[in-house]
């Protein structure tokens, strides 16, 4: 018993975090059709972000979130002004372009804050272990699973909700038909981009106390997230938080019961399969396009 | 008519805007062009420049060795002439079928192996005694040789797999990939997580491969007596006859019909479709040539490097081979070699220096920036472009009743069918 509800605790703390970078990536996906390969580099942004302000400023973690997604909302909304604009219509020419921009802010921290690790201190107050059914989890990883949570239904809301929502639902589905009733899709893809980015840079902060901050840490994340939104679908958010809760699950039990490498080669090889057979993603309706 | 001449004024203008803003349209214009430069004739013409063009090139590459004598520096371009070759052969998926592959050096790799395979098998009896087994599989405590280590002994076998293994895997992937129909960034994915699931495996199945050493210690290759010493002229000299006889091999397949119709996939795929060619099947041997001299290449490598490793496999190689083509011209393999040539050059020399180095990545992923947000063509595109223009001034009255008489203004024409 106690192992099983480590087990499964483990794989929601796994699975709460691939959401997290993964909302960002859906989002953009899903409205823009953009494949961000710079969003595993927003992540390590928003890690360094954090360090940065832990040890420069003295600013705890959570202080910090706010700052840092406003930070790296300005960056993505300079890079798509900048760059991702002019690329809507090539969508091969913005996995090219996204992966330039990852090459470079990778480069850029590595340059600046230096190549070896760093580590971001855990808020205090969350430093202690919970006892939940016999088994014991750090008090952080439930705190990342519940505010992955929260700002999930967040970005729901504002989907679902408000105006800027029903307007990101209508351009997702006719951008032309959209525009000519006055929606300004450049904008929105602009804030688009710029709420993806600063979602990843929370995800970045938020797993910075649990792994070391590096500049390579970001290519891992990106195969990961987009895995979570192949499998999910692009065009929908529950989708996107039952497949990272399955990869999650999925990961911690492969994990667990096998060797590492294989139980990677196995899920990409799954994905590959699931890409060929059902590119629209396993929690899709078949809708007109 | 002059009436109608005045009112085509401001469409014109609002045509060329059109087609200044909108890059679809540009290249439709070139398609254009290219239909008036075949009217008169000058497509044959072109092709005998290019012909000329790539034989300069190649001439220049086998005259190195007579005016270089140094071995390291030969090591050195040789070693960047493989990557020319590894451009050519992304230049003919991706820019002549339109299937990115970003997952190119998993066949580099595989043609690799098989070349590293059966030179440590000719290292055996050296390193490891009588029974004869590779050091590394001594040290995981194999007993004896796996059943796909056996055939390595011929070297013609050896030779073959290494373009026909690559060949294979990429005929059944493509096979795979392209059958279902699935294209552009899904088929981009699907090559890059193959490549990683291989690279995995191989990582992963250390007692047959090496796993993360990779393979090393190797023999020396040798073919009708002639021994390829790895710092030595007659390696460079296998390496640039290799890369001539791939170039205008490669050059043929992009002229033949075949060539063409694979490049008419790449721009209007439906259409060659509804007129019933089988896109899926060029496709696929589109996407096997390109494998088999990816292969080619990857063998050639292991020659000059001495061994073999995971990381000819990995993310890193094949997404700078992706860089490489961009910025020397995907739609050109001449453009394409020389941006291998190049990048691969000036990083060479800077490498040198630590910081040098490091800056020198920052500034690659911003001219790769640059060149994918305003050269989509590469320089070599901008070359043609420019050649172009040059051309167009000279014979200026020949060509322009010509282009009054084509009536359809194709930027109106693009527009009401998307």
């Amino acid at each position: 018993m106690e192992i099983f509800v480590s087990q499964i605790m483990t794989g929601l703390s796994i699975g709460s975090i691939l959401l997290l970078v993964a909302l960002g990536l859906a989002i953009i996906y899903g409205v823009t059709g953009v494949i961000n390969l710079a969003h595993g580099e927003f992540v390590m942004l928003g890690a360094y972000a954090a360090w940065f302000l832990q040890t420069q400023f003295g600013l705890g973690l959570l202080a910090s979130l706010v700052p840092i997604f406003l930070l790296l909302a300005l960056f993505g909304w300079l890079i798509e002004a900048l760059v991702i604009r002019h690329l809507y219509d090539r969508p091969l020419d913005t996995i090219l372009a996204t992966w330039g921009i990852g090459v470079m802010a990778q480069q850029a921290i590595r340059l600046t804050a230096g190549g070896e690790l760093r580590y971001v201190q855990m808020p205090k107050s969350l430093s202690q272990s919970v006892n939940i059914l016999g088994a014991t989890d750090s008090a952080y990883r439930l705190f990342i699973l519940f505010l992955s949570l929260g700002l999930f239904a967040l970005t729901w809301g504002i989907y679902r909700y408000t105006s800027f929502g029903l307007k990101l639902r209508a351009i997702t589905q006719n951008r032309a038909v959209a525009s000519s009733f006055g929606i300004n899709a450049g904008r929105l893809y602009r804030t688009t981009f710029a709420y993806g980015a600063g979602m990843a840079g929370l995800a970045g902060a938020l797993v910075s106390p649990l792994k070391s901050v590096s500049p390579e840490m970001g290519t891992t994340y990106v195969v990961d997230a987009f895995m979570v939104v192949v499998l999910g679908g692009t065009q929908s958010l529950m989708g996107t938080l039952a497949s990272s809760g399955i990869l999650g699950e999925l990961s911690g039990y492969l994990a667990f019961y096998s060797n590492d490498t294989i139980a990677k080669a196995l899920v990409l090889l799954a994905i590959v399969v699931l890409i060929r057979f059902r590119p629209q993603g396993l929690f899709t309706a078949r809708v007109r396009a | 008519m002059s009436n109608q001449g005045n009112n085509r004024v401001p469409e014109q203008i609002q045509e060329k805007g059109i087609a200044v803003f909108r890059p679809e349209l540009r290249e439709n214009k070139e398609l254009e062009r290219f239909r008036v430069s075949v009217k008169n004739g000058n497509a044959l013409a072109r092709t005998k420049t290019e012909i000329a063009l790539y034989a300069a090139v190649c001439l220049a590459i086998l005259l190195v060795p007579v005016f270089l004598q140094d071995a390291f520096l030969l090591n050195k371009y040789a070693r960047y002439l493989v990557f020319g070759m590894l451009a050519v052969s992304l230049s003919l998926s991706w820019g002549y079928a339109g299937i990115l592959n970003l997952g190119q050096a998993m066949t580099f790799g595989i043609g690799s192996y098989c070349m590293a395979m059966m030179l440590k098998l000719k290292t055996v009896p050296v390193h490891t005694g009588a029974d004869g087994l590779p050091d590394f599989m001594v040290w995981n405590n194999v007993t004896e040789l796996p059943w796909f280590w056996t055939p390595f002994y011929s070297p013609l076998f050896g030779v073959l797999a290494g373009i026909l293994l690559p060949a294979c895997v990429a005929a059944l992937l493509g096979w795979f990939v392209f059958k279902g129909r699935v294209t552009g960034v899904y088929a981009a994915i699907i090559t890059l997580a193959a490549m990683v699931v291989v690279q995995l495996v191989i990582i992963d199945q250390q007692a047959f491969t090496g796993g993360f050493n990779g393979i090393t210690d190797l023999g020396q290759f040798d073919i009708a007596g002639i021994t390829f010493d790895a710092y030595g002229s007659s390696s460079y000299y296998l390496v640039a006859i290799c890369l001539t006889v791939t170039l205008f091999l490669a050059l043929a397949i992009t002229k033949s019909k075949t060539g063409l119709i694979v490049q008419a996939i790449r721009d209007e795929e439906d259409r060659v479709r509804f007129f019933g060619y089988d896109v899926a099947l060029y496709k696929i041997f589109i996407f096997s040539v390109s494998a088999a001299i990816a292969g080619l290449a990857g063998m050639l490598y292991t020659i000059v490097m001495e061994f073999a490793s995971p990381t000819f496999l990995g993310v890193p190689l094949s997404l700078s081979v992706v860089i490489w083509v961009a910025v020397g011209g995907r739609q050109s393999l001449l453009g394409a070699m020389l941006g291998a040539l190049i990048v691969t050059g000036v990083q060479g020399a800077l490498s040198e220096s630590e910081t040098f180095l490091d800056t020198w990545t920052l500034i690659m992923g911003l001219l790769f920036v640059l060149v994918v947000l305003f050269l989509p063509q590469g320089i070599a595109g901008a070359f043609a472009s420019l050649a172009r223009r040059f051309e167009r001034q000279r014979p200026a009255p020949a060509r322009k009743p010509v282009q009054h008489t084509e009536p359809v203004p194709n930027g109106r024409e693009i527009e009401s069918t998307r």
